[in-house]
């Protein structure tokens, strides 16, 4: 569960977010916008990675402003560009990375990574360089990366931004079948149909908040 | 150009211990540079890493590709010793440096960094009371050898775009768009490692 309380944010003189209070409790909630909207910005804030200049955000009754540490030990973050995120230079070492704060055992730490790999169908690519996979691969990487973890809560910023169709489509599906609570900023409406909720973030502000069939529909038509 | 790539493999040097490798590494280095002028000895040694990168399974490739970047800095070298001292002496000084740089190279190809940061990270740790921390700095180690290969694509990147824009010859006009493409992917890769914790090694 997430909370933001009149939540504001500003850059120098450009106000990016300007109050929104909002309640995210679904398994799967989707989060579109222009370029410019602010759906970044909103995704940084769920995980305390941008504090807000008014208002709290809380996650799971904890505020981004004091607890940092302890949210981004539950909540997982998924970046647009996965060269940014890739840190290690092969495959198992950059999953294993992410296990590190939590001070396993050598054959634990292997055994989970050992999981991963399979279950995000990496486990050929173990000993390849993490530098030369391709954009779809690295972005499985990075997300392998991330669910190592087992984090309660998955932010994904446009993960998808960057793929081709049947990458994207395959991101999507394993992300599709996470026990965690997922919240996804995305340009791509298609990929929210069986979400549970979506919201539309327009100039810093949530201009609707509900179901993809509604949401979805109503967007596209400002689009126009 | 890819950089400290390790190369996996079953071979007996590649299950040696990380740790092992690296002293043996550290002494060679020190005899070769403590026993100046053994002409012989800095041969033996280039010959030793010879055969051991093939017992490694790797092939001479390797070895050319861990030479082929520093080959105009042995030719600067060996010049300059050519004029300040004589011919034997740059030979000799050459032959050492490509002995430790093949020795490395091996090193490099069959050791996982995880491996040699953990190795690190334990070297640093007499350090942790004076406020060191030896998993960061191990970090460290290896994250700046990850992004050498990053950087020096950015600056093919670069490049790439001003040829395409007719600037082939104009070297400065890229120092500014690669300057600030690496500022601004040290900002994600900041954001990219605290987003996975790396506030919380050490238990800090």
């Amino acid at each position: 569960m997430i909370e933001l309380d009149h939540v504001s944010v500003r850059f120098q003189d450009r106000i990016v977010l300007d109050d929104i209070s909002v309640s995210l409790s679904e398994h799967r909630i989707g989060v579109i916008g222009d370029n410019g909207s602010g759906k970044s910005t909103f995704a940084r804030l769920l995980n305390g990675l941008l504090v807000p200049d008014n208002g709290f955000v809380k996650v799971q009754d904890l505020d981004t402003r004091t607890d940092g540490k302890e949210i981004r030990s539950r909540v997982g973050f998924l970046f647009q560009n996965p060269n940014n995120q890739i840190v290690m230079p092969t495959v198992s070492e950059e999953v294993e990375l992410g296990l590190k704060p939590l001070k396993l055992a050598a054959v634990d730490r292997a055994r989970r990574v050992e999981e991963t790999l399979k279950r995000f169908s990496l486990t050929h690519l173990a000993d390849r360089s993490a530098h030369l996979l391709s954009g779809g691969e690295k972005q499985l990487l990075a997300l392998a990366g991330v669910m190592v973890t087992e984090p309660d809560i998955l932010v994904c910023d446009e993960p998808t931004t960057l793929l081709d169709r049947r990458n994207a489509t395959h991101v999507m599906r394993l992300i599709a079948d996470l026990p965690c609570q997922v919240i996804f900023i995305t340009h791509h409406v298609e990929h929210l149909d069986d979400f549970d909720r979506v919201l539309v973030i327009a100039n810093g502000k949530i201009t609707n908040d509900g179901s993809p069939t509604n949401t979805i529909p109503q967007y596209l038509e400002t689009l126009t | 150009m890819i950089v400290g790539l390790y190369v996996p493999g079953e071979s007996i040097i590649h299950r040696l211990s990380a740790g092992l490798k690296l002293i043996a590494l550290f002494c060679i280095g020190i005899i070769l540079i403590v026993l100046d002028g053994s002409m012989p000895l800095a041969t033996l040694a280039m010959g030793v890493a010879f055969v051991f990168i093939f017992v490694a399974g790797l092939g001479l490739q390797h070895l050319w590709m861990a030479t082929r970047p520093l080959l105009i800095w042995f030719a600067l070298i060996a010049l300059a010793q050519i004029w300040f001292a004589d011919m034997q002496t740059a030979a000799n000084v050459i032959l050492r440096l490509l002995a430790l740089v093949w020795t490395a190279a091996i090193v490099t190809y069959t050791t996982r960094l995880t491996d040699m940061s953990t190795v690190i990270a334990r070297l640093c740790e007499p350090l942790r009371p004076l406020g060191v921390s030896p998993d960061r700095v191990a970090f460290l180690i290896t994250l700046t050898i990850r992004l050498i290969p990053a950087v020096f694509e950015t600056v093919r990147d670069v490049r790439e775009a001003q040829r395409a824009r007719g600037l082939e010859r104009v070297y400065l006009a890229g120092f500014v768009p690669v300057l600030t493409r690496v500022l601004r992917q040290s900002d994600d890769l900041s954001d990219a490692l605290v987003a996975r914790g790396f506030e919380r090694w050490d238990g800090s």
